[in-house]
């Protein structure tokens, strides 16, 4: 999907200053947290699709349950895109810089 | 680009589920008027059965297809496309699932289910159209 | 998927035979032939409930009637010599025999039985409105 694209894309200025510290003493970096939250919200969303396909074929699962990992699902995405369009935001504004 | 868009959500099973449950709702009022017509057979859509064939077009779409050069994938939506079309009509010999009370309540639990079924895609859609924005 | 639609469809359809039954007493409290249209007298019918456990799960049941009774009561007798259908010889020479319905008890029986039936009406109604409100979930 178009978002994991754009995040790869801000991924390499994670030379803010901590996660550059964090790199040189080889732990888990900007980049290594955001695209581990990118899987864990893909890992959400599926779920959430499975549990809507167990409902529509008419195993024993409970409406409210499917409805709340849905919803669940579209709020970390939400949350996710507007990681992302900060981030784009974060990375135009560093190249506005002049020189 | 976009015969794709669709297969990555619910949004197809949901839309069978839909039809179904629409098409069912027109059989059970049909029992419920023809309630006093002499000689009247009460009848249903097999559920069971729409729902072995859901089941069965689900997996076959989460099973990747077999890898042959210049096929798109695009066979494996056309399951998906007819289940809730040849769903038979069987007739109901029961006779504790012919009366009216029966009837009404199938009726109910249907209409929950439809509604159920539509709000998640219109859920779904809704998400899509964020994706493609970008904004929330 | 939603048990508790099934266990009140199955109250509703339970009362309503009780309904049936109490009718066909009130409606035959007069009857002296049966439906070969020998001489005998009318005996009130009864309902028997029973709960239904492949209605519904995890504890919760439904209903259904089991079997429609014969209650086995006395008839009534009233002494009506010029009666076609009294008795001709023995003790109870010139009796007539009635069905014992008493219409007290079977209109009270009716009240009870329809205020059931509301009250399953009004469970299925709140059972529909819990599910369409789950429905707000999704904002």
């Amino acid at each position: 999907m178009s978002p994991i694209q754009g995040l790869s894309l801000a991924a390499p200025p994670g030379a803010v200053a901590p996660a550059g510290d964090a790199a040189l003493s080889g732990g888990p970096t900007f980049r290594d947290y955001l695209l581990q939250s990118i899987n864990e919200v893909n890992a959400m969303q599926a779920a959430a699709d499975r549990a809507v396909e167990q409902l529509a074929v008419g195993g024993d699962v409970n409406p409210a349950e499917v409805l709340t990992a849905v919803q669940k699902a579209d709020i970390a995405f939400r949350m996710m895109l507007q990681v992302r369009n900060k981030l784009v935001q974060a990375f135009e504004e560093v190249q506005a810089i002049r020189i | 680009m976009t015969a794709g868009l669709f297969q990555s959500t619910t949004i197809p099973v949901l839309e069978q589920v839909v039809c179904f449950t629409q098409a069912r709702h027109n059989v059970l009022a049909g029992n419920i008027a023809n309630i006093d017509t002499p000689g009247y057979q009460a009848r249903d859509l097999a559920v069971a059965d729409f729902q072995k064939r859901l089941r069965g077009a689900i997996e076959a779409k989460h099973r990747p297809a077999p890898a042959s050069p210049g096929d798109p994938g695009g066979a494996a939506t056309e399951p998906l496309d007819v289940t809730a079309q040849n769903t038979p009509t069987v007739m109901l010999q029961d006779e504790s699932k012919v009366g009216m009370e029966y009837q009404v309540s199938e009726m109910v639990k249907n209409q929950v289910q439809h509604n159920l079924a539509l709000q998640i895609m219109v859920h779904q859609f809704r998400q899509l159209q964020t994706a493609i924005a970008g904004r929330l | 998927m939603f048990p508790s639609l099934d266990i009140s469809a199955s109250g509703l359809a339970a009362q309503r035979m009780r309904m049936n039954a109490i009718s066909s007493n009130l409606a035959n409290i007069s009857t002296t032939h049966n439906e070969k249209g020998e001489p005998e007298p009318y005996q009130p019918r009864f309902v028997i409930f029973e709960t239904d456990d492949s209605i519904g799960g995890n504890g919760a049941a439904g209903v259904r009637v089991g079997r429609v009774e014969i209650d086995p009561v006395e008839p009534l007798w009233k002494y009506e010599p010029n009666h076609p259908d009294a008795v001709k010889e023995g003790p109870k020479k010139g009796y007539v025999a009635y069905p014992n319905v008493n219409m007290m008890t079977e209109f009270t029986d009716a009240l009870e039985a329809a205020r059931a039936y509301e009250a399953n009406l009004g469970a299925m109604d709140i059972s529909k409105d819990l599910l369409n409100q789950t429905l707000k979930i999704l904002a």
